[in-house]
């Protein structure tokens, strides 16, 4: 974690810097500039020391302490530099990377109108992301409520986020799912209460959150964060009981699940997140050796860390722009979601466009059509086109006289295999197709005329399909005419095999029904 | 476009050329198996039997790494199995149900795939391809893909052989 350990040192000047804990009111402006700092930072986490998101001076010491220490549960040996405002700058940061990263599907929305404050804005922006980061895996432990008020104290703790994010890169299991929609909730909650459960929570949630952890988290989490916890939690929970025994002891019973719906989302999340983030920190290198749940997160952890870190430098010029920032978790492009499940799901999306390109290469007529569906459509009525004429092909070979035996087979198979001669002149079809298909059904062989009758619903649908895919390929063929591209075979097929078919019924005798003209166009 | 690929690789052994010779082959079977057909009936039985010869043939020569030809030759075989003998339904049933459970795991787990493109034309897309019912929608298109590349050849090589044996 070279970039970490940059970080770190910037985040210890920035945490000297920033010692002051501003007023909630001044917290938008901090959280900005920590966003700021964040920006700066890869990992945009802040870690500030002093400004711990407490409103009150006591907890800022003690968050201070407990961040320290939480950051040491994070990624013990990544971060040696425990300090609360780094903990709390990394959710601050994690929380402004993903206002920015992820969509803002809920940055608004479920904010309630006690977010409103600068702070309460901070939080819920910051919020929202978290849950679209957390879907990535990288969990910001931050409490919503913890957010906003450290979110002002943590510009400095970039070195912080940084490392995190570097931690959290190959995390790519999605353990925010759950605690996202919790930290929505709790981002709702004040932040002073949220902060103080934020910061309490975590520590004493680390162990009840990482069951919710992947694994791998878990794993790593307990086994690293076991001891930090402890201690974070005895300072936390001194710090945090001091200034708001009640809510503290609300969060509390929050953990226990017996606390009232709002306080008990708001610790849940907020414990989520920080064990989360405590995991994910933790769990990083233990997830970069276990196998990770998405194996498609693995492949982008690996790739986008470097480009992630890369783009968190440059996110310094744009503090002012949280929701633009990336959050830890590197693994997700910047301006994406890092949920591990939204991760897949885009390493997904991306391959199945990656195929339907290559479908549009093949289908002809359809270097113009955008769009999966409609793309799906041309898909759909070639295949079906090519199976009508296999079959027709085939009823046509059925009645042909055969006059092939083993000697020719095989100078049959070389003309075949070496005949490569292409008309250009297969325009003309797409005229003549509809005036051909009157007359498919009036005039028909006779001893052709009992096999149509099994034939007739191909006929028809054939028609149908030929209709349809002469419609957009009528242009394909002028355009594949020009140019002998390699379908251009296909077009004349497809052309001349709605034509071909209702040709022949013009004729009496099938084999030699199709029009000379239209042979040599075929050929 | 199929051919020159292929023979760029190898010649011997285009998808072409071995679905030519195999098709070929089945062609001069199934010929001197009946005479000439003059009726009707005879005409779409035979008419079947072609079609059946291309598709294995294709298949065959598609190899058997393709979801989809392995899914052409097996419903190949189950429907001669059906059709010709019933004295070993112990093996259909053991394909028949691999198959349906397959499916049906398949589809359930991949439910949720479609709705990011269109249910309709995905399921659609699954049975005109051999097989891609028990495919997720990523295979199911990497598998369409070949399938088309396979049909197009085999579309190209009979109406070649129409043509010879036409003129």
């Amino acid at each position: 974690m070279e970039m970490g350990d940059k970080d770190k040192f910037e985040l210890e000047k920035r945490s000297d810097n920033h010692i002051n804990y501003h007023s909630p009111d001044s917290m938008p402006s901090d959280w900005r500039y920590s966003s700021a700092n964040v920006a700066n930072s890869s990992l945009g986490l802040v870690s500030t020391d002093n400004q711990m998101p407490v409103c009150r001076g006591d907890l800022v010491g003690v968050s201070s302490c407990s961040s320290a220490s939480m950051v040491d549960s994070f990624s013990p040996g990544q971060w040696d530099h425990p300090t609360n405002s780094q903990y709390l700058g990394f959710c601050d940061i994690s929380v402004q990377n993903n206002a920015s990263t992820s969509n803002p599907m809920g940055i608004r929305k479920g904010g309630p109108a006690s977010l409103r404050t600068g702070l309460d804005k901070t939080l819920d922006i910051g919020w929202n992301p978290p849950s679209s980061m957390l879907k990535g895996g990288i969990f910001l432990p931050t409490a919503p409520g913890v957010l906003p008020q450290s979110l002002s104290q943590f510009p400095e703790d970039s070195a912080f986020i940084e490392r995190a994010a570097s931690g959290l890169k190959s995390l790519s299991v999605v353990q925010g799912q759950k605690n996202v929609m919790n930290m929505g909730d709790s981002s709702r909650d004040t932040s002073l209460s949220v902060e103080h459960v934020a910061i309490e929570g975590s520590p004493l949630k680390n162990e009840k959150k990482s069951g919710s952890l992947v694994r791998s988290h878990d794993e790593a989490k307990q086994g690293v964060g076991g001891s930090g916890n402890e201690s974070e939690e005895a300072e936390f929970s001194g710090g945090g009981r001091q200034d708001k025994p009640s809510k503290l002891e609300g969060n509390g019973g929050e953990q226990s699940a017996k606390s009232p719906a709002s306080k008990k989302r708001k610790r849940n999340g907020q414990d989520a997140d920080l064990d989360q983030a405590k995991g994910t920190q933790q769990s990083v290198e233990a997830a970069k050796d276990n196998p990770e749940v998405q194996q498609k997160g693995d492949e982008n952890p690996t790739s986008t860390p470097i480009k992630a870190t890369g783009k968190q430098c440059k996110l310094g010029s744009q503090a002012s722009d949280p929701p633009k920032e990336e959050y830890i978790h590197v693994r997700a492009r910047r301006g994406q979601a890092t949920n591990s499940h939204s991760l897949a799901e885009r390493v997904r999306r991306e391959k199945i466009s990656e195929r339907m390109k290559f479908l549009q290469d093949l289908v002809p007529g359809c270097s113009k059509v955008t769009g999966k569906a409609v793309m799906l459509d041309e898909i759909i009525n070639y295949v079906q086109s090519l199976q009508r004429q296999v079959e027709f092909l085939s009823m046509k070979l059925a009645t042909v006289n055969p006059r092939l035996d083993f000697n020719t087979e095989g100078l049959l198979a070389k003309d075949i295999l070496h005949s490569r001669a292409v008309s250009s002149s297969t325009l003309a079809f797409s005229a003549e197709v509809p005036m051909v298909y009157p007359p498919f059904n009036a005039s028909q062989p006779g001893f052709i005329q009992a096999s149509f009758p099994g034939m007739e619903s191909h006929s028809d649908m054939l028609r149908r399909a030929i209709n349809s895919q002469l419609t957009p390929m009528t242009g394909g063929f002028k355009e594949t005419t020009q140019l002998p591209n390699a379908w251009d075979d296909e077009l004349h097929n497809v052309v001349q095999m709605g034509y071909v078919t209702c040709a022949p019924q013009d004729s009496q005798d099938i084999n030699g029904s199709l029009p000379p003209g239209h042979m040599k166009a075929e050929l | 476009m199929n051919p020159d690929h292929h023979s760029s690789l190898n010649p011997s052994s285009s998808l072409k050329s071995r679905f030519t010779k195999t098709f070929l082959r089945s062609l001069i079977k199934i010929n001197k198996q009946r005479p000439f057909p003059y009726c009707p009936r005879e005409i779409f039985q035979r008419c079947h039997r072609v079609k059946t010869a291309a598709d294995k043939s294709l298949a065959r020569a598609a190899g058997s790494r393709r979801v989809w030809s392995r899914a052409m030759l097996c419903k190949i075989r189950n429907r001669s199995l059906r059709r010709g003998c019933q004295q070993r339904p112990s093996v259909r049933r053991i394909i028949i149900g691999y198959q349906t459970t397959k499916k049906g795991y398949c589809l359930q787990k991949k439910m949720s795939d479609d709705q990011e493109v269109g249910t309709d034309q995905a399921s659609k897309l699954r049975k005109l391809v051999p097989g891609g019912e028990a495919m997720d929608l990523c295979s199911l298109l990497d598998e369409a893909a070949h399938y088309i590349k396979c049909l197009n050849t085999q579309v190209q090589v009979m109406r070649r052989i129409a043509d010879i044996h036409s003129s």
